[in-house]
């Protein structure tokens, strides 16, 4: 699928010199014509969008993430810190415990996180083997996990990773027996918040010959992933797989699911039967290097529905305690993350904001944005294979503009500064635990979110107003 | 100290865990034969066994048999539950009954054979290596193939080839419709005798004759003139 539309305009369009208008229109007299304003049915944006369409002749593509403004976000909650009623923890000195073990009890090597982080699953295709390398590099010194995403499991990013979790997707490109026991995790894909019910895509630029092979597909195509599992349907062949899994690793590792976050009550419900280790999901906010623009922005629901939902629905199947929820799309900051655990998470799924930390976005190389037709901050051009700043191409050019150990320090900097901002909020709440914090540490700031999430709206809360009880 | 020439283990009431750590040792050990007794319809018996040696079902098995294996030979004295032989690395899995759904998914190489029919979505995604089906293949078989070879004896349902990458079918008998992007291309020299001596090993039944479907590769990048190929796989 190329970018570029396959056709040229006629000649003639955009002559404005047609005799007729002389005739019916008097002659421009340099007064600035008097605004009517946009439509607010059809501003700006779409109409260039229907109008791309119309050349492209397909559905726009491209990365990141949706951009839809609006959405109900953590943004809509509060804490609700220590005050007479509970005693907080000295914020700079007390300790306040961020580890986390996923398959405890279940397998022979439980994943242990030092920080309730996880970088989420991002392929070799997606991004550089260099930014792989810099991700694996940073979340080995905070002691947590990087994820291979679809392409395999690369040799650098295993080298370069202490904990490596393994997709095990419906595309199963450079899939192994040897590969999978060497990961400390398998996440079996079903899905991703950024467009939930699609396989992925990779666009021909991005298919070097090392990611073709390693995907045994021809160089320079466009790959369309498949959407399901070539093998398994439904919730009882989920089981087999499962066992099929764990007789390959030996039963040594834990398994978690993933989806994008849709019917998520009912998807928790399945993978608990099943019995894996975890379920991940990532909301609509969840980030992509390249899906159809349309699916980005009108499928699945935000993050911070899914994991009021995912808590609540786990808790009814009893696992609360056995199985751990993971969670990603859209996530920013020490407040959401803290947020997101304290309505339910157990570890926050990061994938977006470690790129933005190692460069995404930067304001240099600007003749190269602009030539992309885009800037820095509004980018979102992952999907070409030209990222101006050398994350998410596979161009050797592009690739050496990022300097590896200066990217895992900012990367390393960055989940430094989060997961203190995390323990910011534990220790204010009167948390030796990040994993203590919950919903009555929150407050709502608009009633949606209230409902969406139960918890309490501020002021009011559930209570009765005082005026009307004396 | 010489390995045995064969092992027997009977599967009945001993756990799948159990039975597969045996294989394997077994396997390690260098002992050429394994039999499986009373399999009974078990699921993901024989996974992930990566060292030389050859497995006979003695019976029909669930699904995943010979799941994630490499360099293994097996023969299956019954039918075959879901995705026999997923991800094959190399090696050889004979069915002498019928396979369900998904036989073959993935493989990367080696050489799957069915001398009976197989299900919907049999050899889906294939990416190297061989599926000889003796009877007919279901529904969306061959899909998404990126690379290797299907021989199908008999007919094909729907969607047979959809949106295949690279690689070739063989296809004996009719299909009900051929997937996006399947076209018919003449056999080279040889390999039809190839594929008939293959046949003949196998004790299959070869069809009168066989067509050739490759992918003519429009879908392999998004072209708005090609649209009534993409609006089915876009």
């Amino acid at each position: 699928m190329s970018e570029t539309p396959d056709s040229t305009p006629p000649a003639h369009a955009g002559d404005s010199s047609v005799e007729v208008l002389d005739e019916a229109l008097p002659a421009p007299n340099g007064a600035y014509p008097r605004p009517h304003g946009f439509s607010g049915v059809w501003p700006p944006e779409v109409i260039e969008e229907i109008q791309e369409k119309a050349s492209l002749g397909r559905y726009q593509i491209r990365g990141q993430a949706t951009k839809r403004a609006g959405l109900p976000s953590f943004d809509d909650l509060v804490f609700v810190p220590a005050g007479l009623s509970r005693m907080p923890l000295e914020g700079y000195r007390e300790k306040c415990d961020t580890r986390v073990v996923i398959g405890e009890g279940n397998c022979e090597r439980p994943l242990v996180l030092e920080r309730p982080i996880m970088i989420a699953g991002m392929s070799f295709g997606a991004l550089s083997v260099y930014a792989k390398r810099a991700l694996g590099m940073a979340a080995s010194r905070c002691g947590i996990s990087t994820c291979t995403g679809e392409g395999g499991m690369h040799h650098e990013e295993r080298r370069y990773s202490d904990k490596l979790v393994m997709q095990y997707l419906p595309s199963r490109y450079g899939m192994n027996p040897y590969d999978l026991k060497k990961a400390d995790m398998i996440e079996i894909g079903c899905g991703q918040g950024a467009k939930p019910g699609t396989g992925g895509v990779l666009l021909g630029l991005k298919m070097s010959d090392e990611v073709a092979e390693m995907r045994d597909l021809p160089e320079g195509v466009d790959q369309r992933s498949p959407c399901r599992h070539p093998d398994w349907m439904g919730a009882d062949d989920l089981y087999m797989k499962l066992e099929e899994i764990r007789e390959v690793t030996g039963y040594q590792v834990p398994i978690s699911i993933k989806v994008g976050a849709a019917r998520i009550a009912n998807d928790v419900r399945i993978a608990a039967k099943a019995g894996v280790d975890a379920i991940v999901f990532d909301g609509m906010e969840g980030g992509t290097a390249a899906s159809p623009t349309i699916q980005l922005d009108h499928a699945g629901i935000p993050t911070i529905a899914a994991v009021a939902e995912a808590a609540e629905s786990l808790a009814e199947m009893g696992r609360k305690d056995t199985m751990k929820i993971i969670v990603g799309g859209g996530i920013r900051n020490g407040a959401d993350a803290a947020k997101c655990i304290a309505l339910g998470a157990d570890v926050v799924y990061l994938g977006t904001a470690p790129i933005i930390a190692m460069g995404c976005h930067k304001p240099i190389y600007l003749e190269d944005y602009a030539r992309l037709g885009t800037s820095p901050y509004e980018c979102q051009h992952c999907h070409t294979g030209l990222c101006p700043v050398g994350i998410t191409t596979q161009l050797p050019k592009l690739m050496e503009r990022l300097d590896v150990d200066e990217a895992a320090d900012a990367v390393t900097n960055y989940l430094n500064a989060l997961t203190m901002e995390i323990q910011l909020f534990a220790r204010a709440c009167g948390k030796n635990r990040v994993s203590d914090l919950d919903p009555n540490d929150l407050r709502a700031l608009t009633h949606d979110v209230a409902m969406m999430t139960g918890v309490d709206m501020v002021g009011l809360g559930g209570r009765t107003p005082w005026w009307k009880k004396f | 100290m010489a390995a045995s020439n064969s092992l027997t283990i009977d599967c009945a009431g001993r756990p799948t865990r159990a039975i597969n750590d045996e294989i394997r040792r077994a396997a390690d050990e260098g002992v050429p034969v394994v039999e499986l007794l009373n399999p009974q319809a078990r699921h993901n018996l024989g996974v992930s066994v990566l060292k030389p040696i050859h497995v006979v079902y003695r019976g029909h098995v669930g699904s995943y048999a010979a799941g994630l294996c490499d360099g293994i030979t097996a023969e299956i004295h019954g039918t075959a539950g879901w995705g026999v032989a997923d991800n094959l690395m190399n090696g050889e899995v004979v069915v002498y009954g019928n396979a369900a759904t998904s036989a073959a998914p993935s493989i990367r190489g080696g050489r799957v054979v069915v001398r009976g029919d197989a299900g919907p979505r049999s050899g889906m995604i294939l990416k190297k290596g061989e599926l000889i089906v003796g009877g007919n293949a279901g529904y969306m078989s061959g899909f998404m193939m990126q690379n290797g070879r299907m021989v199908v004896c008999g007919d094909a349902d729907t969607g047979l080839g959809d949106s295949m990458y690279q690689g070739v079918i063989f296809l004996g008998g009719k299909a009900r419709e051929l997937g996006s992007g399947l076209h018919e291309v003449d056999a080279e020299n040889g390999e039809l005798d190839e594929v008939g001596a293959l046949l003949d090993r196998f004790e299959i039944k070869a069809p009168k004759s066989f067509r050739k479907l490759r992918s003519d590769q429009k879908l392999w990048h998004f072209n708005k003139h090609d649209f009534a190929a993409w609006k089915d796989v876009l």
